[in-house]
């Protein structure tokens, strides 16, 4: 069952439930230098790392998904639990390190003792133990390391304190397993003589009756001096298990209230949300202009042909439209990550649960949605946390319903192009609108295609809402960063070979056949003409017959195979369908005055074969309402693709969405013209 | 026969015994919900559901249909 590689090198996994501080002692133990390992066809992720070397043990260390038990219920559970008995790269572990909360020795002892029975070598490490001792207690670590035979460490993750006896355990556990014979490990769910739940729940609160101590009394002063409002239990108090800790009822009060638990959990998704959207903003104009100006610098100083076009639109736009993403996903991650640190995410999911089960989602779908208004990538990603994969998946498949920013500059341009000049305000309810119509129809929308999860996805997990709301703590900044890193990496090395090709065939198919057109050159600068190339290229491009192709669809919507073509180029990311809109109509001006040219152009356009305006009010809302409904962004589909492990929901995706913007437009134009708006 | 989700508010139970038959039952045994324990309802969120029940020293979220197979003595 083992590699070879893996031969060399003993592997140790670290094991805990969600809240234990496993990621902390993985930190504490890899220096945060550590890769990611996919199980093949999921999305479950592990990390691996070399333990430091000033630990002085060559071992690999595994990190595992947060469990609290072994028996899978749910697919992605199966595939934990799977690659934690033997992962399919590095085999079965050698030695386990179990992270337990010592505040919650009777919830979290259930992981150990499944894991003891399967046969595995085991070192429990205690967490939280400052916590528990602020409570006036500690646990002897000799007593419940007889009671389940394995070492039994407490360690305390903020000052280190205690690591170097997980060293020493962990090196001696080593050794012994070097010289022992190989033991045999046995799946939990095999075990033919294993206690049930209740029976081993039971042997959990005997162990506990006996291990408890009291904190000595100068170190309980001690602990007074420093946080003298907590209350000091008393050691023959605990037989019912402990209160949850004080602090955070009391915070609780407020933050789960009926009321203002509601009205401070509005507050936080509100300026969460407008934070990825104005916070990443600028960054991301920055990392836009980078390329555009790498873009403009290669295009200027070599021979204009094919390799040129390719190095310049091709690679480095290809680049920039990866990259562009990047600090919204950074930023989005970071208060994620801030806010699932300090215990308050389980909250939020809590209070929303009710109103979104009603539409088959969870509370835990909020989040990812919410990011959804700001960029899908991120989103579709920070839909991980859900764990039922019904309710996973189909928040992925709503995700594009949500109106994200970069269909903003799109609205934008209709607008100011549907307004009077002189009544600017009504842009503003213009665009209010619009989110509230795509917010109202993203809900119908969700309700209807629920109504066919269970063909769309295939799976059939019953809904749960089952969710431990952590001890509130200050989050720590370190762990959250590295976290926010890591997330980002991912979504370049995997996203961005999909983004990236993508973006490379929608140049070839905008570039191609007619690479170096011929323009009037008389009297005008050199932008300009590059501009007129840029247009007469395009005109007579694979988009452009691609474009003419669909003009059967485009008439019925008061359409033309201009906009068509701008649709398509559309597809690399919603934003450029303005500037592609700008060059169909040989917009041939600075850049600054861009959009009150492209306005005039847009007045001017014509439909070709009737001579009939082509931007009519009409027409203008239609096109809206088409961005509000069409998935037309390639980065989403890669990123669906990965995250939901196949080629089936994008596809049924852009399949839905896409026709479901043409019936809507085709609704509204048609509705329009009906009642003589043209 | 009362169950978790019937709790009133601060109301204390002792668990009973939890119903098999429900799918959810392996979770919530899983999370500690064991026959013999002290639970506490903490509070109802602003929908009425989920609720929030103490047990074990943590506040545990959980829906009400879920909880409906928590039996209490």
């Amino acid at each position: 069952m083992k590699t070879a590689t893996a031969l060399q090198v003993p592997l140790i996994t670290l094991v805990g439930p969600p809240n234990s501080g496993k990621t902390t002692l993985f930190n504490l133990l890899s220096g945060k230098n550590y890769k990611t390992v996919n199980y093949p066809g999921s999305t479950v992720e592990y990390y691996t790392s070399r333990i430091l070397s000033k630990y002085n043990i060559n071992a690999e260390l595994l990190d595992s998904p947060g469990i609290i038990s072994v028996v899978p219920e749910s697919i992605d559970e199966k595939i934990s639990v799977d690659s934690l008995y033997s992962h399919p790269k590095l085999g079965v572990p050698d030695l386990l390190i179990i992270t337990i909360d010592s505040c919650q020795l009777s919830r979290h002892l259930l992981l150990p003792k499944q894991l003891i029975s399967s046969g595995f070598n085991v070192i429990i490490v205690l967490t939280m133990t400052d916590i528990l001792a602020k409570r006036g207690l500690k646990i002897s670590v000799n007593k419940l390391s007889n009671a389940l035979n394995c070492d039994v460490v407490a360690i305390n993750g903020r000052s280190k304190q205690g690591v170097e006896n997980l060293i020493r355990s962990i090196n001696s556990n080593l050794e012994r397993i070097k010289v022992s014979d190989k033991k045999n490990i046995i799946p939990y769910s095999l075990i033919k003589n294993k206690k049930n739940l209740v029976d081993t729940f039971k042997e959990i609160e005997e162990i506990l009756n006996d291990i408890y101590e009291s904190v000595k009394v100068d170190e309980r002063i001690k602990l007074n001096s420093a946080n003298t409002e907590l209350k000091i239990l008393q050691v023959n108090n605990i037989d019912n298990g402990f209160t949850p800790d004080e602090a955070t009822l009391k915070i609780d009060r407020v933050l789960l209230h009926r009321f203002w638990g509601f009205l401070v959990f509005l507050l936080v998704m509100g300026l969460t949300f407008t934070s990825i959207f104005w916070l990443a903003q600028p960054m991301m104009n920055l990392v836009d202009e980078l390329f555009t100006n790498l873009n403009t610098l290669v295009i200027r100083n070599f021979e204009p042909g094919w390799f040129t076009f390719l190095v310049s639109d091709g690679i480095i736009s290809g680049t920039g439209s990866v990259l562009v993403f990047v600090p919204q996903i950074l930023i989005l991650f970071l208060i994620l990550g801030l806010l699932e640190d300090s215990g308050y995410l389980a909250r939020g999911a809590m209070l929303i649960d009710k109103p979104l089960s009603k539409i088959g989602l969870n509370g835990r779908s909020f989040v990812p949605m919410l990011s959804g208004f700001a960029c899908a990538i991120p989103a579709m990603i920070a839909a991980r946390t859900i764990p039922n994969r019904k309710e996973r998946l189909f928040t992925i498949f709503i995700i594009p319903l949500m109106s994200c920013s970069a269909r903003l500059p799109v609205y934008a341009l209709l607008i100011a192009y549907l307004i009077p000049r002189n009544k600017p305000w009504l842009g503003g309810i213009l665009l209010g609108s619009i989110y509230l119509f795509s917010t109202i129809s993203s809900i119908i929308v969700a309700w209807i295609i629920n109504k066919f999860t269970k063909k769309i996805f295939n799976t059939e997990d019953s809904s749960s809402f089952i969710l431990e709301l952590p001890s509130y703590r200050i989050p720590k900044l370190s762990s959250v960063i590295s976290h926010t890193y890591n997330s980002s990496k991912q979504y370049i090395l995997r996203a961005g070979p999909i983004i990236f090709g993508f973006s490379l065939v929608l140049w070839f198919l905008t570039f191609f056949p007619n690479l170096n057109p011929s323009v009037e050159t008389a009297g005008i600068t050199t932008e300009q003409i590059q501009n007129l190339e840029r247009a007469e290229r395009l005109e007579h491009s694979y988009a452009s017959d691609l474009g003419k192709l669909i003009q059967p669809f485009m008439s019925p919507i008061g359409m033309d195979w201009r906009i068509g073509l701008s649709l398509i180029s559309a597809f690399a990311a919603r934003e450029v369908f303005v500037s592609s809109l700008a060059l169909t109509l040989k917009v041939t001006s600075e850049d600054d005055e861009e959009q009150s040219t492209l306005l005039n152009s847009l007045r001017n356009a014509k439909i070709e074969a009737t001579g009939e305006k082509l931007f009519t009010v009409a027409t203008s809302i239609g096109l809206i309402v088409f961005f509000i409904f069409a998935l037309q962004c390639l980065s989403t589909v890669a990123v669906s693709r990965k995250e939901t492990g196949g080629w089936k929901i994008p596809l049924l995706q852009v399949f839905i969405f896409t026709s479901l913007a043409y019936i809507m437009t085709l609704i509204t134009v048609n509705g329009l013209r009906f009642f003589g708006i043209q | 026969m009362r169950t978790a989700a019937e709790l009133n508010y601060k109301e204390k139970g002792i668990i009973s015994e939890i119903d098999s038959s429900h799918p959810s039952s392996k979770r919530i045994l899983e999370h500690g919900f064991t026959p013999g324990q002290t639970i506490e309802l903490f509070c109802k969120s602003t929908f009425n559901d989920p609720i929030a029940i103490s047990i074990r020293g943590i506040l545990i979220a959980i829906r009400k249909s879920e909880a409906g197979c928590i039996k209490l003595k």
